[in-house]
């Protein structure tokens, strides 16, 4: 009796494992890639080109999550889907992309004469992701939480009527006097203070992403408002990642995509190689960052067909500064220009720059390619010797210089490089690298005093007035300075100004001959615009779902599964 | 860190005695057989401590070799200016970003297009690019060799500033004792509560921006004497306090209290009648204190709060390194291996020094 029950009791056992086996199941369907997409593929038809969901990774957390106060491309690439302004741009890529076209308005604005006065009215029947309708109203709200919450962002919308005023005031609720809004009818005018001609596209702008007219005058990162976009953000986890869910609540609007994927996951993972080596392995579907030049090689061996490369409207360049011996001669400028070898910089970046010689990126309205460039062909070797004599020229030899750089991959080598560039033409310098986190405001701080350094600007919009305000006189501060060489030029300052009020149409002409003049009195030192990449996993439709905006990268919106 | 020799006989003044010193001679004994070497045999007759101490670390033949292994880094350090100028050609900070060499009749960059440098070439291209090449196209062995002279200067020199300070502090508060050695006790304890690379970060990245400037003199942000100056502050509470407890002890000895008799100021007792005495443990610290010291120097330049660029240092070039750590494991390789060489001659040498001159085991008086 007792050996029978001792076998009835294993094969119960046995029996135990395998159903409990099986009805663990197979978890394919949602892997650590997320889900695998729609029934029509689970009936075994040809994968659906919506549904699903991907994940995608970030090194570190946005900045915010409130569309007031984002300013990094973490948080826009996210919100950009989420909110959406008055006016916003084409999904596509390339020049498309950075054509303005009406949003949550319903046409282009009417512009007055004098280009002080802009006149839209908001589309009918929109309703947030939360299902409340949108008020015209909402907007001037919009702007009010921009300017009250000290964003970074103020500065762009500065030029309304009243702006200034209101902000002084301090009262949250008070009124911008420029802004005149009809929830009626849905009118909606803006008067400006004075003509701008890259006025539309701060009109584009994430921070203007309209907000609920109740959204509190806080930081609303923890938790985000509703807003008008082919996604909503959904299972914030504090500096850990997000989700962006497909809004069901989105209409239709000719240009703006609904959402293709159910469900973007975006996480933090802060090392770029395990994100790299996370795609490689199909755990992960994208990461902003690129792969590190460390495993460049094997992805583009190995992985060419899911990597792709692409400039962005940025430059990389040194500033000097004209206040400070010895740039304040042409003749050391001008040698510093002749002597940096702008192959080799890219060798720096991991070959993830595009030599160039302008101050405008080539993406970017306005520019004209200064041909030929007269420091010589910026994909050839340099000119050492020419450089030794202007700096002979100019009495310059042996001058001590300290070059800033920062602690920021690849400022730090880039800056070492300059260095020995710099002693090789007859100075006498020396790198000095400050913590990446405050060397800007170091370097933006006269007292300072730095002399030439490492500095470099992507676009935050596709108009030239946002890399030349880097260059304009106007510019110059004590401190938080932009214009880091204090460029200070009468002919350059007449342009912008001039160039500033026009639409960019009338204007691009102007853009371009200041580009030249910089180029020419060597004001500053351009050698190339970055160059960053997607990299997807096997999932993704690369060929026909990777759509790169030149303003905020990869576009969520078209991205979709295989 | 080196045990303190304890029962040691160099605490007394005349050093040892000796079997001639009826102080130590143990009657109706044949003053021969008090002193016995080591193992037995024959009397070490009239032989000094500091012989026998020469004479035990001779013996030691492991510690000997590790030595002779730090000597010759530091041969090998010094000799970085001749391998630049007559073999490589080249400097310690001299980009190559764009050169290309030849090796074997082919043409190679010295930096490849996607940044990844040449790796070690051995004797193939007449001496340069012994080691390879770093991300800027640097030579590695240049740096390599530049870089042991700063390290080993910033190791040497703060363990040189640690010891005088460490001495002058720890003979200060244990011969005074009362407030003196409670002010000075609780400055060490203040320094001690600091994590010692927290601490050591924060004044690297506070002074390199903008140096020291004490009125008299002023050091730059970039010079090699501020990562100096930083270590051998911090490591001073590491020997004060076994200095200060010997001193402690010492100070109740008799020929303390003789020189006392005969008039000597506190400070002809401390420098001429205590120090002498603390040498033996300054000697066993010293070794470890540099081996310290190196270390402490490599991750503060790993973290960018030691020896500053362009410089090399072994630290500077294990940061640089590591962000190419799969396509050109010979950044981080090559000075790691260096920098595990070093520490390791140093610590098995001073385990020897302090071997050799505790003679607990060693040498006793015999009853």
């Amino acid at each position: 009796m007792r050996s029978t029950l001792r076998r009835l009791l294993v094969l119960a056992l046995a029996l135990t494992m395998v159903f409990g086996v099986a009805a663990c199941g197979d978890d394919e369907d949602t892997g650590d890639s997320g889900n695998a997409g729609t029934s029509a593929q689970e009936e075994g038809t040809p994968a659906a080109k919506t549904g699903g969901d991907a994940v995608t990774n970030l090194t570190s957390f946005p900045d915010y999550m409130d569309p007031a106060l984002s300013y990094t491309q973490e948080g826009w690439q996210a919100l950009w889907t989420v909110y959406t302004p008055l006016l916003t741009y084409q999904h596509e890529e390339g020049a498309g992309g950075a054509t303005l076209i009406p949003g949550l308005a319903e046409a282009m604005p009417e512009i007055s004469e004098d280009g002080k006065t802009y006149t839209m009215k908001l589309r009918e029947g929109l309703k947030y992701s939360d299902g409340k309708a949108v008020k015209a109203s909402d907007f001037e709200h919009t702007v009010k939480r921009v300017l009250n919450l000290e964003s970074g962002g103020s500065a762009f919308y500065l030029g309304i009527v009243g702006a200034e005023e209101y902000l002084k005031a301090g009262k949250a609720k008070g009124d911008i006097s420029g802004i005149e809004t009809d929830d009626a009818t849905g009118e909606i005018t803006i008067k400006l203070k004075e003509a701008d001609g890259s006025f539309p596209y701060v009109l584009a702008m994430d921070f203007v992403g309209i907000v609920p007219g109740d959204t509190p005058f806080e930081n609303t990162t923890k938790n985000p408002p509703a807003g008008v976009g082919p996604f909503k953000i959904e299972n914030m986890r504090q500096s850990r990642g997000f989700d962006l869910v497909k809004n069901e609540q989105f209409p239709q609007i000719e240009g703006i995509p609904a959402a293709k994927l159910d469900k973007v996951s975006v996480n933090v993972v802060k090392t770029q190689s395990r994100q790299t080596q996370d795609i490689i392995q199909n755990k992960v579907d994208y990461a902003l960052d690129p792969p590190p030049n460390d495993q460049l090689r094997e992805v583009k061996a190995q992985y060419g067909d899911r990597y792709e490369e692409f400039v962005t409207n940025s430059t990389y360049y040194f500033f000097m500064n004209l206040r400070e011996a010895p740039f304040d001669k042409k003749e050391v400028r001008q040698a510093v220009n002749f002597a940096i070898d702008k192959r080799a910089l890219a060798r720096l970046f991991g070959g993830g720059l595009e030599p160039g010689c302008n101050f405008l990126p080539p993406g970017m309205q306005g520019y004209q390619k200064v041909d030929p460039c007269p420091y010589g062909d910026p994909t050839q070797a340099p000119n050492i010797e020419k450089a030794r004599e202007l700096i002979k020229q100019a009495g310059a030899e042996g001058a001590s210089v300290k070059v800033f750089g920062n602690d920021e991959d690849p400022s730090k080598p880039v800056a070492e490089y300059l260095s020995d560039v710099l002693n090789q033409i007859g100075l006498k310098a020396k790198p000095q690298i400050i913590e990446g986190s405050v060397y800007f405001q170091t370097i933006g701080n006269q007292k300072t005093k730095a002399q030439i350094g490492f500095a470099n600007w992507f676009q935050d919009f596709p108009h030239p007035r946002n890399f030349m305000f880097l260059v304009d006189p106007k510019s110059i501060q004590d401190t938080n300075n932009q214009n880091f060489g204090n460029v200070d030029d009468p002919e350059i300052g007449k342009k912008l100004a001039d160039a500033n009020k026009k639409p960019i149409e009338e204007a691009a002409a102007e853009y371009a001959e200041v580009d030249k003049r910089l180029v020419d009195e060597a004001y500053v030192a351009p050698y190339g615009h970055r160059k960053l990449a997607n990299f997807v996993s096997e999932r993704i439709d690369f060929e026909n779902c990777t759509v790169t905006h030149p303003v905020y990268q990869l576009d969520f919106t078209q991205l979709c599964l295989k | 860190m080196a045990a303190l020799p304890a029962g040691s006989l160099f605490f007394e003044k005349p050093l040892m005695a000796t079997s001639s010193d009826p102080a130590t001679t143990i009657p109706d004994q044949d003053p021969s057989e008090i002193l016995t070497e080591p193992g037995g045999g024959k009397p070490a007759a009239g032989t000094g401590p500091w012989r026998l101490a020469g004479r035990r670390l001779r013996r030691n033949k492991v510690a000997l070799a590790f030595g002779a292994l730090f000597v010759l880094l530091v041969l090998v350090a010094l000799s970085a200016p001749l391998f630049a100028n007559h073999v490589a050609d080249t400097g310690p900070n001299t980009n190559h970003l764009s050169d290309v060499i030849t090796i074997d009749g082919e043409q190679k960059n010295v930096v490849e297009f996607d940044g990844v440098p040449i790796g070690p070439q051995g004797l193939a291209a007449d001496g340069r690019f012994v080691l390879g090449a770093d991300r800027n196209g640097r030579d590695v062995m240049v740096r390599l060799l530049y870089g042991a002279r700063n390290s080993l200067f910033i190791g040497i020199t703060a363990s040189i500033i640690t010891a005088v300070l460490a001495v002058f502090l720890g003979l200060l508060a244990g011969y005074f004792r009362g407030w003196v050695d409670a002010v000075i006790s609780r400055g060490l304890d203040i320094l001690w509560a600091f994590p010692v690379l927290l601490l050591g970060i924060a004044l690297g990245v506070s002074l390199s921006l903008g140096g020291l400037d004490l009125g008299i003199f002023s050091i730059e942000g970039n010079s090699l004497w501020i990562p100096t100056l930083i270590i051998g502050l911090v490591g001073i509470v590491y020997l004060a306090r076994p200095i200060r407890g010997q001193v402690l002890s010492l100070r109740e000895k008799e020929f303390v209290e003789a020189a006392r008799a005969q008039g000597a100021s506190d400070w002809r007792i401390m420098f001429k009648e205590l120090l002498p005495n603390l040498l033996s443990t300054i000697l066993v610290f010293f070794p470890v204190l540099v081996a310290n010291a190196v270390s402490l120097e490599a991750a503060l330049s790993f973290l960018g709060a030691g020896v500053q660029p362009p410089e090399p240092s072994w630290g500077t070039m294990l940061g640089e390194g590591i962000d190419l750590l799969i396509s050109a494991p010979h950044l981080t390789i090559v000075p790691g291996a260096m920098l595990t060489l070093t520490v390791l001659s140093l610590n098995v040498f001073g385990d020897g020094v302090r071997d050799a001159l505790d003679p607990r085991a060693k040498v006793r008086l015999e009853h």
